[in-house]
């Protein structure tokens, strides 16, 4: 099913920070907002949130105990062995193997985490609504739902009050985000 | 966002969003200019006589160096910890600035990151073409094997390093792969040619910049940047475990890690100031380098050469207070005095004296100066390591066994390889990849200037 | 090739073939070897002989005897390969102990420089055709009444000589002249000047209390120092409560092992002997009341040793090293006046090891070149390069009608003779010795012959138109000599017994010892002044890697530094250090010492000044890859006097040429730097307290602690205690190791840049006064440690600790990291740098079938890229344990021996069980000498070393 959406593009961030609130504020349904670098303002406003770094401490907590446990059993039950007159459990030496395999599990758990939220992976295409907006573009996504067009035409007289460059529409078939 | 008055701006030149896209992209768009392709060749010719090098070292025997039975260790050993210590320029500056909110590391942090994969990578090698039967490499890993299984023994301090490079070499290169995300986007999105769009749209792996991946790619920087602040300190003190722990007089000692954690920033800074000293001349970032990075930079390294002279001062004392004959001999009778003096006296000019200069603003505002001394640190540093590995190793314990050092051609060879590789490495770098942060430099761009004042 | 596809017996057979059997892995096909049966040649096992299991070693008792040195030994062989040689623990001659040559030999069975097949005008060719050509040639000469000369190198073979003068006897003018490359004909005359016995005596330590030798290296090389030794290092022992310890005064001009163990080391020239023993001489006789010697003083300090001699009196031996008769009587004379005969200088059982008199060698020479002798038949001897006026030997040759070269491996000499008949090797041939008058020893072979060879007997018997084979001939001599002596009744027996223990002894009725004759005192010898004139005087002495010369190409001795010096492959010119600083030098500057005579300078503390000593043995130009042009051959620069060769002459000055070249230092650092490595004490400190000079040990053992639990041992706990006392530095051990685990040799340049690989070295260390300093050897190997640090850093557990208290290596999981060197703090690991087998680069004794042939099976060849390093000889462990196992016994005492242990001829090392506290080893870990090599790095090695005790010096001494 295709879906339109009305777009507002911004050059400048204060403008665009102002129209997000309004249309925010005015219950609009706002698709999403693209900008050349990340602004704060915009994700508390839109309530963004991420678990990850949740994810990174669990991660952190398995890779150390999987370590741990590992060495462990491959040094005192799996095949003991005598090195320079130290027990079997020398656990000393292990401290260091397990905090550096802890800090792997977490770098590389947090990677998949966040390529599979963030939708990124390698030959991955999303939707892109404005090419400038990885320029200096600031670009306000408000998907548009009413049959008659009505909200479509507040919100793109609101964005241009607020001082957008220009308004466009795109209808597209099939959104890859 | 926080603004302050006190430096400058971190940009300069007052430039809008479009105009520091054109800019730092510029270098990808236009063709290199002539010095590129000498400087391409020149390390190539390098790389190939390492390749040589090389090919000798596997196929007659690591007897074509010039370690024997008393020092065993050389020129491997000691150009794996230098380039080691150089590769944490990277994860110094971008991380720990990054964690300590020092936004003007931005228009550094991407070459500072790129340098790290590239010496990391270089340094990887000779640990491995150092061993005797490198076609056994995997015996290293800890795998499940029929023969017991028999593990590794995980008492071994090189065990312990070779984890530990790894993990640095993996973590480091995802990090700044993951900085160059967004702008890799825009050069998809900027460029005309279908081949670009088709490569770079690849690489930027479907980056769009909606809030719903800036607000996960910022908590995925810290929390990286988190860990990884723990590798840049864990990484080095475990590569001076392998000295550390050994029980040669002048190894066997405390201080090492710190000493070498330390050192290693030191090192990597420098080269750090190297490199951003040449490009910003090249590329006339003046406006995005500016002298108050330069300054900053120099300030610090005047602040860790202070230290590494203390920690010179601390070992030497120890040595002496520990009243082991066998240190004091290394310490005064081997470094000090004896066939190396000229190596430790080099150090000592090199990392604690030169740097010194650095007091003086004239000289942290000239950058011929900045060069050469941030030359001289990286020398200075190679001199310690060469200090550390051979004077230990040759006189040691029962004078019977002592014997002196010498390296072969081949010995050179090898190391020319990793710095043809590490300089082509570089090249390459600035050709196809933004040089600087775009995104973040945005982000920055009105700290500190005219309009918020 | 074809050429040498000759058949080598009745069967189809060739050696070539044999080769190749034994090119491919041994376990394929086995040789028979020939003991106790005559089987010519090689098959592959159709019925496998009831003797011989594959890889099972079988031991065989035989003689080692070189024309120079005598040991009674035992053949280790392996699948009928002899691949080591240890001593023959029951001979009363050298038992169990040998010397680096002795274990080396065993090499030069397999070196490719043996000549392979019998030659004409040197075109190979057929025994049968060689035979007849030499039949009738020899009877032509001897019809025309040409003289007949059969030279060859002492023969101390009772058989052999009764042999030889059978041959002799078919010929109207026929002379045999023995030759010795390093003559003892002055000892010899002055005996029978003396006492008319033309007799080198032996030489009694055990019962002596005072030794003043004179530069006589008796614990090297002079006559046989595996026979003096035992004797030497028994009387060192300082044990409370026995016999006083022998004292020992030195008077060299160069530094020897001799001097090096002496408690009074003093310095002379060569050109003071004489003046030196006849002011002694004359000292003694004023004391004893007999008639002195013209002559005045020569040093004050020779009155205490006088008196001290006559303390001693019929407990002392003076000896001189000299070749000069005159010296030799003057000796006597001391000898005689003190009453040191016949307990212990013994003229009745005297050593048989040399008999070549000079002068006939000498005149010999003139007869060749004045064209006065018709044939010459050559035995193991080398002239073309050991006689001084070779060239005169060379020139006489041409002047003969029939030359025939009997030789084992190629050497200066051969070549130049019309026949060459190669000779086995002494592993190949029977034979029989007697190195002291009833003291008979047999040798077997172990191998049938590789190469087409044949024996000299074998040759003589032939050539003297005898059927018999020299087995036959041997076994009825014996029958008819000494079957009657042995007291047996059945004649088998005997020689089974005899041939099983390799010796056989009968009592000789002890002749009575004539009056010392006086007149020998005016023998002109005596009377005229000393033969070297002074000046800087240059010796030319025997080295023990080399010896003569004769096994120079054996990679092992080639390798093995000189124990002072530590320096190998090539002869250097010793120059005291302020002779050095005069001339400018320092160690590997080339200096010209004649016109046509460079040689690399070593600045040797201790070498008297205004002297230089030059080993002899180097130099070759032809006798193999190993051999050639290393160093220079002095040989030539051997004088003559009264009838006697003397080892050196005067020259004005050394000039230094500017050149330098580096040398093959196995040690660059001489002294201790003040660190606990060799301690020492003297024996009157040692007797108030045992463990005085060894005071660290206490604190470091009440310094003993460990935060983990302390691992045990219970079975065994493998340890090894090596008695500095004892331990003369004669590097025995060393080659023993070397041939017993497939050590490999690698050549000069890498010696030089300090990649030696033996696993077994002795050290060497010097007290502080740089003139005439004291000299401590340490035999060093892997210490097993058992806290060792070498376990801890390797990262792929190669190397890790046994239930046995062993440090053990596993080459094929060492990748190679190198960490473990540098993390012993002994550096006794050692790392294959290159590949050493089947690499021409290296082309030693592993790059050919022939040599490998020497491996021990039991011990891996490591490959290149990883570490090796002693192993405390686990293989022989091993052995030891699995045969007690299956007799269900518990292991004696002893029963394991470490190659050095076995090797060591003053029984200085002893390795055992530490867990049974029965063992010798135990006694010796608990022995107050006893300590570990920096225990202060709380290493705990297994190695324990006793601190060497010193004699007393006098003050005025």
């Amino acid at each position: 099913m295709t879906r339109s959406f009305k777009i507002g593009i911004f050059d400048d961030e204060e403008r665009f920070i102002a129209s997000v609130k309004t249309l925010h504020e005015k219950g609009f349904l706002i698709y999403d907002v693209f900008t050349p670098y990340p602004v704060h303002e915009i994700f508390n406003m839109l309530k963004r949130k991420t678990r990850l770094p949740t994810a990174a401490y669990f991660l952190g907590l398995t890779g150390a105990a999987a370590t741990l446990g590992f060495l462990v059993w491959a040094c005192v039950i799996s095949w003991p062995i005598v090195y320079g007159g130290k027990p079997f459990n020398s656990f000393p030496s292990f401290v260091v193997i397990t905090v550096v395999i802890t800090i792997l599990f977490v770098a590389l758990g947090s990677l998949a985490v966040f390529s599979s939220a963030a939708k990124i992976l390698p030959g991955r295409e999303n939707t892109i609504f404005d090419l400038r907006s990885t320029d200096d573009r600031f670009v306000i996504v408000v998907e548009t739902v009413a049959p008659d067009g009505s909200d479509a035409e507040n919100a793109g007289n609101l964005m241009m009050k607020n001082g957008a460059s220009e308004v466009v529409v795109k209808k597209i078939e099939k959104v890859i985000s | 966002m926080y603004k302050r008055k006190l430096r400058g701006p971190l940009i300069e030149g007052d430039k809008t969003l479009g105009q520091i896209t054109r800019e730092v992209l510029n270098p990808m768009e236009v063709k290199p200019g002539k010095w590129w392709y000498i400087a391409m060749g020149l390390s190539l010719i390098a790389t190939l006589f390492g390749v040589y090098a090389m090919y000798v070292t596997v196929t007659k025997g690591i007897g074509m160096w010039g370690v024997n039975n008393t020092v065993a260790w050389g020129w491997d050993i000691i150009n794996f910890v230098w380039w080691i210590g150089i590769g944490h320029a990277g994860t110094a500056f971008s991380i720990f600035l990054l964690v300590l909110r020092q936004r003007w590391r931005t228009s550094i942090n991407r070459s500072a990151e790129i340098m790290t994969v590239f010496a990391v990578l270089c340094a990887a090698l000779f640990p491995t073409i150092h061993m005797g039967r490198v076609w056994n490499m995997f015996f290293l890993f800890p795998y499940p094997n029929t023969r017991g299984p028999l593990w590794v023994n995980f008492n071994s301090p090189l065990i312990w390093d070779f984890t530990a490079v790894s993990t640095y070499l993996l973590i480091s290169a995802s990090f700044w792969y993951l900085g160059t995300l967004p702008d890799l986007a825009t050069v998809r999105d900027r460029t005309a040619s279908k081949v670009k769009k088709a490569v770079y749209g690849f690489f930027s792996m479907g980056w769009t910049g909606s809030s719903r991946q800036w607000i996960r790619f910022e908590s995925l920087a810290f929390v990286l940047g988190g860990i990884t602040s723990v590798l840049v300190v864990s990484v080095h003190s475990i590569v001076s475990t392998d000295f550390a722990v050994g029980i040669e007089p002048g190894w066997h000692s405390t201080i090492f890690p710190p000493f070498f954690v330390v050192g290693a920033i030191f090192s990597g800074f420098a080269m750090v100031m190297t490199l951003m000293v040449i490009v910003r001349k090249i590329y006339r970032f003046t406006d995005y380098i500016t002298d108050n990075h330069m300054d900053a930079i120099a300030r610090i390294l005047i602040f860790i050469s202070l230290i590494m002279g203390t920690a010179y001062a601390t070992e030497i004392f120890i040595s002496w207070y520990s009243g082991s004959e066998y240190e004091i001999f290394t310490q005064f009778r081997n470094r000090i005095t004896g066939d190396y003096y000229i190596q430790f006296w080099g150090m000592i000019l090199c990392n604690a004296i030169i740097p010194q200069l650095f007091w003086f603003k004239k000289i942290r505002r000239n950058w011929i100066a900045l060069l050469l001394i941030s030359l001289c640190i990286n020398l200075g540093m190679w001199f310690e390591r060469y200090i550390i590995i051979v004077t230990s190793l040759s006189k040691d314990f029962l004078p019977s066994s002592w014997a002196p050092y010498t390296p072969t051609l081949i010995d050179v060879g090898v190391f020319m390889f990793t710095i043809g590789l590490f300089i082509s490495g570089i090249l390459l770098f600035l050709r196809y990849i933004p040089i600087m942060a775009v995104s973040e430099l945005k982000g920055v761009l009105r700290i500190g200037d005219k309009k918020d004042d | 090739m074809n050429k040498s596809r000759k058949r080598t017996g009745k069967h189809d057979f060739t050696r070539r073939d044999f080769l190749r059997i034994f090119g491919y892995g041994i376990g394929s096909a086995v040789v028979l070897s020939a003991c106790r049966r005559t089987v010519q040649n090689v098959l592959p096992y159709i019925i496998q002989p009831p003797e011989i299991t594959p890889g099972k070693a079988l031991y065989y008792a035989s003689s080692y005897y070189d024309g120079h040195e005598y040991a009674s030994i035992i053949a280790k062989t392996r699948d009928g390969r002899p691949i080591k040689i240890e001593g023959n623990s029951l001979s009363a001659f050298n038992g169990e102990g040998t010397t680096a040559r002795v274990q080396a030999s065993v090499l030069s069975l397999y070196d490719d420089a043996r000549l392979k097949n019998p030659s004409i005008d040197n075109t190979e060719t057929s025994w049968e055709m060689a035979d007849a050509g030499i039949i009738g040639d020899l009877a032509k000469v001897n019809k025309e009444g040409g003289e007949i000369v059969l030279l060859t190198s002492s023969i101390i073979s009772p058989t052999t000589i009764r042999l030889i003068k059978e041959f002799g006897r078919g010929f109207s003018k026929f002379k045999w002249i023995q030759y010795d490359a390093v003559s003892y004909s002055g000892i010899i005359e002055a005996n029978m000047i003396c006492f008319g016995m033309p007799v080198i005596p032996d030489y009694n330590f055990r019962n002596a209390g005072l030794v003043v030798s004179v530069n006589a290296d008796f614990l090297g090389t002079w006559i046989s120092p595996v026979h003096f030794i035992p004797g030497y290092a028994e009387r060192r022992k300082p044990e409370i409560g026995s016999k006083e310890m022998l004292r020992h005064i030195h008077y060299g001009s160069g530094v020897t092992v001799t001097g090096s163990n002496a408690d009074i080391r003093k310095k002379i020239k060569p050109s003071e002997e004489k003046i030196l023993l006849a002011d002694l001489h004359n000292r003694i006789a004023v004391l004893t009341g007999q008639e002195k010697l013209p002559g005045s003083g020569f040093r004050e300090d020779l009155a205490e040793i006088a008196s001290e001699l006559i303390a001693s009196k019929g407990r002392s031996i003076v000896m001189s090293g000299s070749n000069n008769t005159g010296i030799q009587i003057i000796i006597n004379r001391i000898n005689y006046m003190l009453g040191n005969y016949p307990r212990c200088i013994d003229l009745n059982n005297n050593l048989n090891v040399a008999s070549g008199i000079d002068s006939e060698m000498q005149a010999l020479v003139s007869e060749m070149k004045a064209g006065r002798i018709g044939a010459l038949l050559m035995y193991n001897v080398n002239p073309c390069y050991d006689y001084p006026a070779s060239q005169d030997f060379i020139e006489g040759l041409k002047n003969i009608r029939l030359t025939v070269n009997l030789a084992v491996s190629r050497n200066e000499t051969v070549g130049k003779s019309k026949y060459e008949c190669p000779v086995n090797h002494f592993l190949e041939s029977w034979d029989d010795a007697e190195p002291v008058p009833g003291q008979l020893s047999l040798a077997q072979p172990c191998i049938s012959n590789i190469f087409n060879t044949r024996s000299l007997q074998d040759s003589l018997l032939k050539w003297s138109g005898k059927a018999a084979d020299y087995l036959g001939y041997l076994k009825a001599a014996w029958e008819e000599t000494y079957f009657p002596q042995s007291g047996m009744t059945v004649s088998g027996d005997f020689w089974n017994k005899a041939l099983g223990k390799g010796l056989f002894t009968y009592n000789v009725p002890p002749r009575e010892i004539p009056k010392f004759s006086e007149e020998s005192m005016k023998h002109p010898s005596v009377i005229r002044a000393s033969l070297m004139e002074p000046g800087f005087e240059v010796l030319l002495t025997e080295s023990i890697p080399l010896g003569t010369g004769q096994h120079a190409n054996n990679p092992w001795l080639m390798e093995l530094p000189d124990p002072v010096s530590k320096h190998c492959w090539e002869n250097v010119a010793s120059v005291s250090p302020r002779d050095a600083q005069d001339l400018g030098i320092t160690t590997g500057d080339m200096i010209r010492i004649r016109e046509d005579l460079v040689l690399p300078a070593l600045v040797q503390k201790g070498q008297t000044e205004g002297t230089i000593s030059v080993a002899i043995g180097y130099g070759h130009t032809d006798s193999g890859l190993v051999a050639d042009r290393k160093g220079i051959n002095v040989y030539p620069y051997v004088g003559m006097a009264d009838g006697n060769r003397i080892y050196g002459f005067t020259i004005s000055k050394p000039e230094k040429t500017g050149k330098h070249t580096d040398l093959a230092l196995t040690q660059l650092h001489d002294f201790m730097e003040g660190r606990p490595i060799v301690r020492s004490t003297n024996l009157s400190k040692y007797k108030i307290d045992p463990s005085s000079g060894n005071e660290f040990h206490e604190e470091f053992e009440s310094g003993h602690r460990t935060l983990y639990p302390e691992i045990t041992y219970d079975g065994f706990h493998w340890g090894m205690a090596i008695d500095l006392n004892l331990c003369v530095g004669c590097n025995a051990c060393v080659i023993a190791c070397q041939a017993e685990n497939n050590v490999p040799t690698v050549g000069k340049s890498e010696v030089t840049r300090h990649r030696v690989m033996h696993w077994l070295k002795i050290d060497r260390y010097y007290s502080d006064e740089p003139d005439n300093p004291r000299v401590f050897f340490q035999p060093l190997t892997c210490q097993h440690c058992d806290n060792a640090p070498c376990e801890n850093v390797c990262p792929v557990s190669a190397t890790n600790h046994s239930s046995e208290g062993l440090n053990q290596m596993t080459y094929n999981r060492c990748v190679g990291t190198k960490y473990c060197i540098n993390n012993c703090p002994y550096r006794v690991r050692r790392f294959n740098w290159f590949r050493y087998t089947n690499n021409r680069a290296f082309d030693f004794i592993s790059a050919s079938d022939l040599g490998k042939m020497v491996l021990n099976p039991d011990v891996t060849v490591r490959e290149r890229g990883v570490v090796e390093k002693c192993s405390f000889c686990v293989q022989r462990i091993q052995e030891k344990k699995l045969q007690a196992k299956l007799e269900n016994r518990t292991l004696a005492d002893f029963e394991i021996k470490t190659a050095c242990m076995q090797a060591c001829p003053a029984g200085a090392i002893v390795f055992g069980n530490r867990n049974d506290e029965k063992s010798r080893v135990s006694a010796l870990f608990s022995d107050s000498r006893s300590y570990g090599l920096l225990e202060d790095l709380h290493t705990l090695p297994s190695t324990r070393f006793l601190t060497k005790v010193w004699n007393d010096e006098k003050k005025n001494l």
